[in-house]
């Protein structure tokens, strides 16, 4: 797949912000160190993504007609990849961490004082609660890191029902 | 009750180690690598101040792979984050155009790696030359480094 240069990667929503997104990228660097890794850190962490989102229905090789995601159950070594981190600094990082079926992208938020960090465990807190809505978030954040965000191979097919998970097994059947 | 009750031992058997589909990891024993040479690569950082490409491809000779002895690791990445960071902003494409696509799989390991410690200002330096091997090796590149079985 062609990968287009870094320059020309499209923005999100997320990451669009009104002033410097106009500005080329060698004046960026000029205007602040810590707004200048925004960017890289942000591309950094699709490329990963993209490389790392290549999943495949798999069914649990332990347990008959299960479906487990590997990434949590760790059940065999081959069927893991190697775990990645992407740092901003020391402060802020994403760790991904992917398997033959399911990834888990571990997210630490930057959090400068005491009343950001308890602003953010209770924001994370309050969503990680609703996990089950969400379909995609983890209930428990992994040791170090403030969310986490772990999708299947079902999940990323029928994104609007969240991953129906059953229901591949069932296609196969009736093919 | 059965009526076998004396050979037990058949039970405490572990049948998994037999399966032979099992997976076992290669252990290659790898004690001789030693990284890349510390003195030449400082020689090439102090002699070439402008030419740092040399620097670079003698940093990324020797890669500590197959050996198990941490220390080893540590000071072969300690090694290529100074050559890294030595790089000027608009040399390090020329840095990476110089490399062939083994050694670029290899930076893109080393990239990773020195992510996992983050330092003063080492990951400011590492995403810059994160997006420029990107652009050299594609995401396959970094496929290349989530399914590789021995880190550097």
């Amino acid at each position: 797949m062609a990968d287009p240069p870094a320059g020309q990667l499209a923005l999100s929503g997320a990451e669009c912000t009104s002033g410097p997104s106009k500005l080329p990228r060698t004046d960026l660097m000029a205007v602040s160190p810590q707004t200048a890794t925004l960017r890289p850190y942000l591309n950094a962490v699709r490329a990963t993504l993209q490389a790392a989102l290549c999943l495949e229905n798999f069914s649990s090789q332990v347990v008959e007609r299960h479906n487990k995601p590997e990434v949590e159950v760790r059940s065999s070594k081959e069927l893991l990849l190697q775990p990645v981190v992407i740092s901003r600094n020391d402060k802020e990082k994403v760790l991904i961490e992917g398997s033959i079926n399911s990834v888990r992208v571990s997210i630490a938020v930057k959090q400068a004082d005491e009343i950001e960090k308890i602003l953010c465990h209770k924001f994370m807190r309050f969503m990680m609660m609703r996990a089950e809505n969400f379909f995609i978030l983890r209930r428990k954040a992994v040791e170090g890191y403030d969310i986490n965000v772990q999708t299947q191979a079902g999940g990323l097919r029928h994104p609007l029902h969240g991953g129906d998970r059953q229901g591949d097994q069932r296609d196969e059947a009736v093919r | 009750m059965s009526k076998n009750t004396v050979a037990a031992r058949f039970r405490r058997v572990d049948v998994d180690e037999y399966d032979e589909n099992k997976f076992v990891d290669e252990e290659e024993g790898g004690e001789n690598q030693l990284g890349p040479d510390e003195a030449e690569v400082d020689s090439l950082i102090r002699q070439y101040p402008s030419v740092t490409r040399l620097a670079l491809q003698a940093v990324l000779k020797n890669p500590p792979i197959n050996t198990k002895n941490q220390n080893v690791k540590d000071r072969a990445e300690g090694l290529v984050l100074k050559v890294l960071s030595a790089f000027k902003s608009s040399d390090i494409e020329k840095g990476v155009q110089s490399l062939d696509k083994n050694s670029v799989d290899l930076l893109m390991k080393y990239i990773y790696k020195g992510f996992e410690k983050p330092s003063e200002n080492s990951s400011a330096v590492l995403l810059q030359w994160h997006e420029k091997a990107l652009a050299a090796g594609g995401v396959g590149s970094i496929v290349r480094v989530l399914t590789a079985r021995k880190t550097v």
